[in-house]
């Protein structure tokens, strides 16, 4: 057996068994996988910090229950893309009843655009590509935007990806396929050709 | 919708574009990280903690209870008010002399 899984497999049994070293090994251990992905998915350092702090007290209250059936890691991923997405469907949800509020006139608040936490490369010059690109990444459909950014951002395997989403290769690759068509379409025409 | 353009070109710069995405500034959580996910999980322990004993929650305990200080309260208020609504009250019997 491998190290690495032997090493996880004690480390859930010692979660298992209510250690607090062992939670605070998990947390430093993935912090940042964790907060990276969801950062991605959000694009916003405060709730990215909130949802990161909300999977790791999920996995302290639910450990227990933890069969070992995908790795820790896929877990961890599976518990953080899912919150993210939860907090991608409420502020979508938010924006277009405001929306639909502000058509039918009850509300008189001003309509602003969330702000989009800019990725400083993208401020630099020559970076407006990457910047549209991150932009129309998170007006993909949920699955193919974790997907995208589990591919493309995070570099995980199809197979990971897979195992994340709870679902199968084949399936990944399409995900990855309707989300590159839309995002080259969508992305191409503003490319300079010098 | 505009045909997007697949020259060879374009291929290149769609790859290029790409490649960028993992090679972006990694995004890292405050320090202290885990000090504050051990808050949350005190905040929510202290949350779910109920004030009274899980057992007096309970309506049959709670009934109990009340009858319990009620009949131990010494006055017999409640006792009075219900023997007074269930017929009138006799005058007690002189005492014997001594």
């Amino acid at each position: 057996m491998d190290s690495a899984v032997t090493a996880e497999a004690e480390l859930v049994v010692q979660l298992q068994q209510g250690s607090e070293a062992a939670f605070r090994t998990l947390v430093e251990q993935y912090q940042d996988r964790i907060y990276r992905v969801v950062f991605s998915l959000l694009r916003s350092p405060e709730e990215a910090e909130d949802v990161a702090q909300e999977v790791f007290v999920e996995v302290h209250q639910t450990i227990g229950r933890f069969r070992g059936e995908a790795s820790l890691s896929t877990w961890l991923y599976r518990l953080a893309t899912s919150r993210a997405l939860k907090n991608l469907r409420r502020a979508r949800a938010k924006k277009r009843f405001a929306y639909f509020t502000s058509l039918l006139g009850f509300g008189n608040e001003v309509l602003h655009e969330a702000p989009t936490h800019a990725h400083p490369l993208a401020l630099l010059e020559g970076q407006q590509q990457l910047g549209l690109l991150l932009e129309h990444i998170a007006r993909l459909p949920g699955q193919q935007q974790v997907a995208f950014t589990l591919r493309h951002e995070q570099e995980l395997s199809y197979e990971q990806i897979a195992a994340v989403l709870n679902t199968t290769v084949p399936a990944v690759e399409s995900l990855l396929f309707r989300a590159r068509k839309t995002l080259r379409e969508r992305v191409q025409p503003n490319f300079r050709h010098d | 919708m505009t045909k997007p353009d697949f020259r060879p070109a374009a291929d290149e710069a769609w790859d290029a574009l790409l490649r960028q995405l993992p090679h972006q500034p990694q995004a890292r959580p405050r320090p202290f990280f885990y000090g504050r996910v051990q808050a949350r999980l005190a905040a929510q322990a202290s949350a779910a903690r109920p004030l009274v004993p899980g057992w007096l929650r309970r309506p049959a305990f709670a009934a109990l209870l009340g009858a319990l200080v009620l009949s131990l309260s010494g006055d017999c208020a409640a006792g009075g008010t219900a023997a007074g609504a269930a017929g009138p009250v006799y005058a007690a019997p002189p005492m014997p002399p001594r």
